[in-house]
């Protein structure tokens, strides 16, 4: 019998599995089941072009909703998946609808974190997941009106700088010192806090919100540093947690999301997972990563599927990311947590640098800051774990692609 | 309207596996010289309009703009890799002694 294929999981990763099943000659049947009922969407634009109503819902499709009829795929939209049965090899929908597998990925990415604080649950408090959520921000939007972010990781940050885009009054609160700190570190944190203070946006660091004050709806925030800011409304973005509570009870591994090899499978053969909820082993820094971005679902969500059609490749693809902000443009690439030096190309306040983090002479990971095509040139670099000279790495005047080569 | 190949620039003005952008009757246009072969396609990216010229990297025909990763076959302008899904724009282009023309 032809296998069965089934995907939980209509997001990137999992769109683009079910895509990639189809592309590399699955033969049996390609199941998609997704818990939001839009067909699957890329959901950068949501904190940027498509909050700022640049460009509309159809733009962040994956691919039309023809595509899927065409290519055989079927496709469960709207539909929860509440359990899945390893032993029988089934995955039970809220309909209580079963739909058998033989190889199965689990794409169900994460959730928002939700503040447990005083008044955490007035109206006018929203976080940014899903395309709902970006259209409770939008019909809050209007400029002049005030809006206090709290959280300044990513999403914070692209919502900072979109409401501000808009003409909104904007009061950004992080409990660091700087913007993107836990990632990025103070010094390059400090230039993305100059970033938005230029554009108009109050930020409020090392302070956190003690409660929200109103009485049906949020009027005002209250911090544990004593301010009260008055406010139209507010966003959180304070991170997201791996949603693995299908796998509640089973045998499949959970550490900090889906825990799976380089060749994306769990512990039980022929389960694998990919995306947001998938705490992957990465063969180039030798250690699980979990990571919450677009390329990684795509990529991932493509390496998954090869692997569940027999043809076993380990991914090891450099993780990246961009984030623009205004006219910047931010991207990262490799894998960091803490950093021996950190050797910038261009200077930190001149709005055009990259910066890598440097342990015992490799390039674990670089961001630039309208740094493009240096971003670019220093991924080979990351990839290799090649010791560079940092004298070199450091001279702008040096084109990074003179260091791929060996010396 | 009908289209002609216009004079745009001489080809000593492209440095092998570069591309320059130029503006040919109010069309901002980018050429990438690879090895000696000549591609004319719309500079804006498909994705967010950022110049291709600028931005763009080039690897024998595979051109990566480097703002978000797209990428490009500047012989075809076909999207090689996302979030770019619509096409890039092409031009023919011909080199008459050491000019090369574009048909706009």
């Amino acid at each position: 019998m032809a296998p069965r294929y089934v995907i939980v999981g209509a997001s990137l990763a999992g769109a683009t599995a079910a895509i990639t099943l189809r592309e590399e000659g699955a033969d049996g049947t390609v199941t998609l089941i997704g818990a939001e009922k839009e067909l699957p969407y890329e959901r950068p634009p949501l904190s940027k072009a498509y909050l700022r109503g640049d460009v509309p819902f159809d733009k962040a499709l994956v691919r039309p909703a023809a595509f899927y009829t065409e290519h055989g795929i079927e496709t469960r939209f709207g539909t929860r998946a509440t359990r899945i049965d390893l032993s029988d090899r089934f995955v039970e929908l809220e309909d209580h609808r079963r739909v058998p597998f033989d190889a199965l990925l689990i794409a169900t990415g994460g959730r928002n974190r939700r503040v447990s604080i005083p008044g955490g649950d007035l109206d006018g408090i929203y976080g940014l997941r899903t395309v709902q959520d970006a259209d409770r921000i939008r019909n809050e939007m209007a400029a002049g009106r005030r809006v206090v972010i709290v959280g300044m990781g990513f999403i914070g940050s692209e919502v900072a700088a979109s409401l501000r885009q808009k003409g909104l009054n904007v009061v950004a609160i992080d409990p660091s010192k700087t913007p993107l700190f836990r990632v990025l570190g103070e010094a390059v944190g400090r230039t993305i806090a100059d970033l938005h203070r230029a554009q108009g946006v109050r930020t409020i660091f090392e302070d956190t919100v003690a409660a929200f004050e109103g009485t049906k709806r949020v009027t005002h925030v209250v911090t544990k540093g004593g301010l009260r800011l008055e406010c139209d409304f507010v966003v959180v973005g304070i991170g997201i947690e791996p949603a693995v509570e299908l796998l509640e009870g089973s045998d499949i591994h959970v550490d900090n999301g889906i825990v799976v090899d380089e060749y994306c499978q769990t512990n039980v053969r022929g389960v694998y997972a990919a995306g947001d909820v998938a705490n992957h082993y990465h063969p180039i820094f030798n250690r699980r990563i979990r990571v919450e971005h677009w390329q990684n679902a795509i990529k991932q969500g493509a390496a998954a599927a090869r692997n569940m059609l027999g043809k076993r490749g380990a991914y090891d693809d450099v993780h990246w990311f961009w984030s623009d902000q205004y006219d910047a443009n931010l991207q990262y690439a490799g894998f960091h947590t803490k950093w021996e030096q950190l050797v910038v190309r261009g200077a930190l306040d001149s709005g055009s640098y990259l910066a890598c983090y440097v342990n015992d002479g490799r390039i674990d990971a670089a961001v630039g800051l309208n740094r493009a095509k240096d971003l670019r040139r220093v991924m080979p670099l990351i990839k290799s774990r090649r010791v560079v000279d940092l004298e070199q790495l450091g001279d702008e005047a040096v084109d990074l692609r003179s260091l791929h080569a060996s010396p | 309207m009908a289209t002609e190949f216009v004079t745009a620039i001489k080809t000593t003005e492209i440095p092998a596996d570069s591309v320059k952008a130029i503006d040919v009757r109010g069309t901002r246009i980018a050429v990438a010289n690879v090895g000696g072969a000549y591609y004319a396609f719309d500079d804006e990216c498909t994705h967010e309009q950022c110049s291709l010229a600028e931005e763009g990297e080039l690897a024998g025909t595979t051109l990566t703009c480097t703002c978000h990763g797209s990428e490009f076959d500047v012989r075809t302008g076909k999207v090689l890799a996302p979030p770019a899904t619509v096409p890039v724009k092409v031009y023919p282009v011909r080199v008459v002694g050491d000019a090369l023309q574009i048909e706009v």
